[in-house]
């Protein structure tokens, strides 16, 4: 996602949906990681208002509250069905899973079949590189390399990111790839793009390539997506409240 | 300029972040400056800089008479101090890290280049403390014991020692920690909740209380065992004694 989602006004409630939808399953479980941003606790809150009435389990995992986490990392990791990654700043959010090996168990998350999402910092780290503003001024940066090509967001709100990232793919630093609005979704299945959603009117997508040197931009026109906002059966907000009590951080 | 000597002030626990209301450690600290109103960076990396810890920085040191800052690095972009870290570590007297998660602050420390800053400050006489994951991250080896088991993390290295907190507190921690030094960690120093090891260069200066009771431990292998040596510690605060 170039932007927006839960953690962002106005909360495109489509995506969140979509992201659930994608796990094929009538209530799959879903892990927020809000690394990024340091897993502050209004996010996570965020997390669950928008999750907590939708048919799911949420969990979500703070990597700077392990001493409170009883369950190896690596069985939490695996055992969801969707991931979805908050945004904040890209290189704090790469240097922190290395050193705790939460690449290694995304990639293997991954490869089963664990969807992963996320916005911002959360969608870019999934790329060869993207763009962010981890130390101030924007600048192009690595990712995961999941997927080939790069990912640059908020393209529609931050026209300074934008400039930077159509530089790098022209100089060479950043392989070509995609630009993403706020709002916008990029969906891919395996490497490649299936399609593209939006939950606001108006927010584009585009693909960049390089042209005899130069940058060209192609827009996308995404698929406008709205909400279904509909509650989890009751019994299953019972049986979570009763589980987990409610709500839970 | 007079020449400063690198310092490192390394709290088993306590200070404004675990014992609200006892300022001794964190009066020492300023006063290891030698600096009338030193200049204060609270750099809470290891908590994901909590806003809350950030809050209760400046409330705990806009009363004890210093210039505070703080440095974030997760919100870089929105910090009105923009520009690099590392100079604004360099013009500190004191920079006093928080407590958290050892393995998050180095990853992110690194990703930065604030290892090298921090390595450079301490060079040039910055005095350096913190507790807890502000402690361990200044030493060779270091046990963390944040999720799960305990379990061994090289830290910066600026110390040549290993290091284990909360070596009062955390029963868990002591038991490993004499293990590991028994299978090899280098020899170090423990500090209880409450103390502090004050190391002037590489060397141990000497190690203060800011409570009755509370200690610095040396722990090393001598022969085939381990063991731990009481380091006797200066108890900050203690009352005057006066003359009748």
């Amino acid at each position: 996602m170039g932007g927006g989602g839960f953690t962002c006004d106005p909360g495109d409630p489509a995506l969140d949906e979509l992201v659930l939808q994608l796990a094929g399953k009538p209530v799959p479980r879903i892990l927020f990681l809000p690394t990024a941003s340091g897993d502050p606790r209004d996010q996570i809150a965020r997390f669950h208002a928008a999750f907590g009435d939708r048919p799911c389990e949420p969990d979500v995992l703070s990597l700077f509250r392990l001493a409170d986490v009883r369950r190896p990392v690596r069985d939490i990791v695996l055992s969801q069905d969707v991931v979805y990654v908050g945004g904040g700043s890209m290189r704090n959010l790469l240097a922190i899973w290395r050193v705790h090996g939460l690449d290694r168990l995304l990639r293997d998350a991954w490869e089963r079949g664990v969807v992963l999402a996320g916005l911002s910092a959360g969608a870019m780290c999934w790329f060869e590189g993207g763009v962010t503003t981890s130390s101030g001024a924007p600048e192009a940066t690595p990712g995961l390399g999941f997927l080939p090509g790069t990912l640059s967001v908020h393209a529609d709100g931050q026209p300074a990111r934008r400039a930077v990232y159509l530089k790098a793919v022209a100089s060479g630093e950043l392989a070509p790839g995609w630009l993403a609005d706020d709002g916008v979704g990029l969906l891919f299945r395996d490497m490649a793009l299936e399609r593209a959603v939006s939950a606001r009117p108006g927010a584009r997508a585009g693909r960049v390539d390089l042209v005899d040197g130069r940058p060209v931009e192609t827009p996308i026109e995404p698929d406008l997506i709205a909400p279904a906002p509909r509650q989890a059966p009751a019994e299953v907000r019972e049986l979570r409240a009763l589980r987990y009590g409610s709500p839970r951080d | 300029m007079e020449e400063r000597l690198p310092q490192i002030v390394a709290f088993g626990g306590g200070g404004f972040s675990m014992d609200a209301g006892n300022p001794l450690l964190d009066e020492y600290v300023l006063r290891a400056t030698g600096v009338e109103r030193p200049r204060v960076c609270f750099v809470p990396t290891a908590s994901g800089d909590a806003d809350h810890y950030v809050v209760r920085f400046y409330r705990t040191f806009a009363a004890m008479g210093c210039e505070p800052s703080h440095l974030s690095l997760f919100r870089r972009d929105r910090t009105a101090a923009q520009g690099d870290p590392a100079d604004h570590l360099l013009a500190q007297d004191l920079i006093y890290v928080g407590g958290g998660s050892v393995i998050s602050l180095l990853g992110a420390w690194r990703a930065h280049g604030i290892d090298l800053a921090m390595t450079e400050a301490w060079r040039r006489g910055v005095v350096l403390c913190g507790l807890s994951a502000g402690s361990l991250c200044w030493f060779s080896e270091a046990v963390t014991a944040f999720h799960g088991a305990p379990r061994r993390v090289e830290g910066l290295g600026l110390l040549p020692h290993s290091n284990c907190v909360h070596y009062d507190g955390e029963p868990a921690r002591r038991t490993e920690y004499r293990r590991f030094v028994e299978d090899g960690m280098r020899p170090g120093y423990a500090a209880d909740d409450g103390a502090a090891l004050h190391f002037v260069g590489a060397d141990l200066h000497r190690v203060v209380a800011s409570r009755p009771g509370k200690r610095g431990w040396h722990v090393a292998v001598k022969g085939d065992r381990v063991v731990e040596r009481k380091l006797p510690a200066v108890e900050l605060g203690a009352p005057v004694a006066l003359v009748a």
